[in-house]
């Protein structure tokens, strides 16, 4: 694994310049908005006067030029300091940190989800290729597909939470219950079922296309044929021989769509009240609060870049060759 | 179900609505009270900002010196337990009730309510000034004695010690930093709280609910009622009202739902809507106009843009029936400062264009006489749904609207700090006493740049001034009445702003909580009479 390992370093060492323009690029676009967060803080009041205002701002450090809050702002980003949320006046790395596990788990969730049923049902059509199976497949990828997750969620809160009663309608937890340990875990999981599934749905659709179209394109390939002409069962041509194969494209596509999703979270979030990272990063905009989004824009381009890095030494797992070249 | 067992049911539910009217008379102590807001307070204190969801959670942790009854704000004792005025309105001695200790045990002395007012309120709480700017000095002769002398008499004083506008904080909570530094609003103490009030910080966890329990050593007797107030963050508006119409919240106070989801709640039979219980607020919505150039310089092009927009329509279709017509610049809640005898605005799309065509504006080519730019208030669907309506009705009339749609911090810098724009939807709130709300969009002095929900208007009237200058020193009565009648009259007249509609705060309730409604600020109220039905 030594060239694995070598790869690895060279990835990660590329990451850092990369994570540092998006920061400094972040900076530049986010205070080309006009008004800030004393602004914010005013509309929130219902009043203010020019002195609170600049006593806001003094306060805020918002009133020095332009480039010293730029080199302010590199220089702590430099040793990983994050500064301090101007409206919630806690480090922006406590406030990422207790809302991180919430979104991490939803996402693995959802990623998870996503990936082992749109693997199987696009295995399934691609096998049944013009049957009635295939073509319901593709029926339902195309509606999951085309529907907003918004709607989507609401509508099973509606049906499970509202009508039939099975799962709760939001939150991550009962309040105020108390539990703790496994029972708390459970209860975690209960309340992770439908924001997973909506989150995961559009997912599984986008998986299903691709995992059909995949494996269709590999069963047109002369090794297929040969393994058929050597009499080898369609269940295993279909999982040892076409599936691996066909994996790649996926891979690829599951790499891109860690960012993607972490702009998903945040209409799901919003639905099921769920505390992530995402309504953070919805609050911070909304709110201006710039040290907070710049924070969670800095962290959550770290993960994506990480994800990345990770789907590259899966393709070396998946195909050696990629690596080596 | 045959007739014996109809007979039976019937009986059973008569048995159980004779017990819950019973149950109704005797409060039962116990029980979680949920209720759901969005956006997430944050902070726990009316001194870091005045936001609604801060302030409604606040005043739970933290009492003032007095509280309030009824929804014309009757005084009563608080953390004080009498007061005397001197007859020349200039000297309140307040006596304050001993015995009273802060959640971490202190006792609470005439010195927290020195350093609340003169260190806290009057830096930093955004009302501060309007409240305490007259103070000349406060003196503590003892532990339980306050005497704040006045320059000048103060009509709203007594007004002044509500729990969201002068919260008493613990001198103990900050430390000499924080007050030197002036980084009062970074200090631990606005994370978590220290308060003498009914409930004390147990939980928050950020995104998801902050729990508060019962205060065991609260100085009334019995109360709260309530063991824990919790509140559950639901971003999502359907979900919020989802979430209520389960019964897995208990209440959304303030307008937290839609007025859409709102007007679905009215047939519910387990819930109560209610718009009482606000009236201490006086939310107030008009058209903020830029009177700086013509075309709307001229008040003729006002009073058309007035008569072409038909208020109880709005009220109706855009807020689902939530508020009425405004008839001027103070609430008809509040009687002691209304004037009842001003008409409806009417509504007269033709007198409309007669008063443009006066005004030396006709249609040209395309019917259209002038175009102006409109921003709204981004708060929201409804108001994007009410600014395309008065797009359309000065359409009508000849006047072609472009609407520009900006976020918040973005409406606030162009309205206020670069006066670039025509005019927008606006909501304020009056508050009890016409000084505290009204005065601030009126008075030529507060045309300032960056004075956020103030004269941004550029409205200079010497009669409007003087007025307000005379009002707010001297006590309320028919002289002081007599004032605001002719304010009234001029600004209705004047029309430096369209008045629109007094929106109506809805709360909705599931009908086992009781005891909610007190006063004219009940979601700010501390809750420590509220109980559940079980």
């Amino acid at each position: 694994m030594g060239g694995a390992l070598r790869f690895a370093v060279v990835r990660l060492l590329q990451v850092i310049p990369v994570v540092m323009a998006i920061g400094a690029l972040n900076f530049v676009l986010l205070n080309m908005a006009p008004g800030d967060v004393a602004d914010v803080l005013a509309g929130q009041m219902g009043h203010a006067t020019p002195e609170l205002m600049a006593q806001l701002r003094r306060e805020f450090g918002l009133d020095r030029p332009y480039y010293e809050q730029f080199a302010i702002y590199l220089g702590k980003l430099a040793v990983l300091d994050l500064g301090t949320s101007h409206l919630q006046q806690l480090p922006v790395i406590d406030l990422i940190l207790d809302r991180l596990p919430a979104t991490l788990i939803l996402m693995v969730t959802a990623i998870g989800i996503a990936i082992v049923v749109g693997l199987l049902l696009g295995v399934a059509a691609a096998r049944r290729q013009g049957g009635w199976l295939d073509g319901v497949i593709s029926v339902v990828a195309l509606i999951v597909y085309a529907t907003p997750a918004f709607w989507l969620g609401l509508m099973l809160i509606v049906a499970f939470s509202i009508h039939l009663d099975l799962v709760p309608s939001g939150g991550m937890s009962r309040i105020g219950a108390g539990t703790a340990g496994f029972a708390y875990a459970l209860e975690v999981a209960h309340h992770l079922i439908l924001p997973a599934i909506t989150l995961g749905l559009f997912y599984v659709a986008i998986y299903t296309r691709l995992m059909r179209a995949s494996m269709l394109e590999i069963y047109r390939l002369e090794f297929i044929t040969t393994a058929r002409a050597k009499g080898l069962s369609e269940g295993r041509i279909a999982w040892t021989h076409a599936f691996r194969n066909a994996l790649l494209p996926v891979v690829t596509l599951a790499g891109v769509q860690i960012g993607h999703i972490l702009g998903g979270s945040i209409l799901v979030e919003t639905v099921f009240a769920w505390p992530g990272l995402g309504r953070l990063v919805f609050d911070a905009l909304l709110q201006r609060d710039l040290n907070l989004l710049l924070g969670i824009l800095f962290v959550s381009s770290a993960v994506v870049v990480l994800a990345s890095l990770v789907v590259d030494l899966v393709y070396g797992l998946l195909d050696p060759r990629i690596v080596q070249k | 179900m045959d007739f014996r067992n109809a007979m039976l049911a019937a009986m059973a539910g008569a048995a159980m609505i004779a017990a819950s009217a019973a149950g109704a008379q005797q409060p039962q102590t116990g029980g979680t009270l949920t209720y759901t807001f969005h956006p997430e307070p944050t902070a726990l204190s009316t001194i870091s900002t005045t936001a609604v969801p801060v302030a409604i959670i606040s005043t739970k942790l933290y009492e003032s010196l007095l509280e309030y009854e009824g929804a014309g704000m009757t005084p009563k004792p608080g953390l004080a337990e009498s007061w005397s005025i001197s007859p020349d309105n200039l000297v309140y001695t307040f006596k304050l009730r001993s015995g009273v200790k802060w959640h971490d045990g202190k006792p609470f002395t005439s010195d927290d309510v020195k350093f609340s007012v003169q260190e806290i309120a009057l830096n930093y709480h955004s009302r501060g000034r309007t409240y305490f700017g007259a103070v000349d000095s406060i003196e503590t002769p003892d532990a339980t004695t306050v005497v704040f002398k006045l320059k000048q008499p103060v009509p709203f004083f007594l007004r002044a010690f509500q729990a969201s506008e002068t919260p008493m904080m613990p001198r103990h909570g900050f430390t000499e930093q924080d007050i030197a530094e002036k980084r009062v609003r970074q200090a631990r103490i606005m994370q978590e709280p220290i308060g003498t009030g009914p409930f004390k910080m147990k939980e928050w966890r950020r995104g998801s609910h902050i729990i508060l329990e019962r205060n065991p050593d609260y100085w009334k007797p019995g109360k709260p009622y309530l063991d824990q107030v919790a509140l559950r963050v639901l971003p999502d508006g359907v979900a919020r009202a989802l979430a209520v119409e389960k019964g897995e919240v208990d209440l959304a106070p303030q307008s937290a739902l839609p007025p859409s989801e709102i007007q679905r709640l009215r047939t519910v039979p387990s819930l109560v809507v209610s718009d009482d219980g606000s009236e201490g607020l006086g939310p107030m919505m008009w058209l903020e106009v830029n009177l700086r150039e013509k075309p709307l310089s001229d008040v003729r092009v006002r009073q058309a843009i007035s008569m072409a927009i038909d208020r109880k329509r709005l009220v109706d279709v855009i807020w689902f029936g939530a508020g009425k017509p405004a008839r001027g610049p103070v609430v008809s809640g509040n009687p002691a400062h209304f004037d009842a005898s001003l008409p409806e605005f009417e509504y007269n799309p033709q007198r409309a264009q007669q008063l443009l065509d006066e005004a030396g504006y006709p249609r040209r080519q395309g019917g259209v006489r002038f175009r102006l730019t409109q921003n709204f208030l981004p708060y929201g669907e409804e108001w994007v749904r009410q600014g395309e309506y008065i797009r359309q009705e000065l359409g009508r009339i000849g006047i072609q609207v472009e609407t520009q749609s900006v976020d918040m911090a973005g409406w606030l810098r162009r309205i206020y700090t670069d006066w670039d724009y025509d005019f927008t939807s606006n909501f304020t709130h009056n508050y009890s006493d016409p000084t505290i709300g009204v005065q601030r969009a009126f008075i030529s002095t507060s045309i300032q740049k960056g004075a956020s929900f103030s004269n941004s208007m550029n409205y200079s009237n010497p009669r409007v001034d003087e007025l307000f200058r005379r009002a707010a020193a001297i006590p309320d009565g028919p002289e002081r009445k007599a004032i605001w009648n002719e304010v009234q009259q001029i600004l209705r007249a004047d029309l430096p702003v369209i008045f629109l509609i007094e929106i109506g705060f809805t709360h909705v309730w599931n009908r086992r909580v009781q005891g909610l409604i007190v006063n004219g600020i009940s979601m700010y109220s501390n809750w420590d009479s509220v109980w559940l039905q079980r």
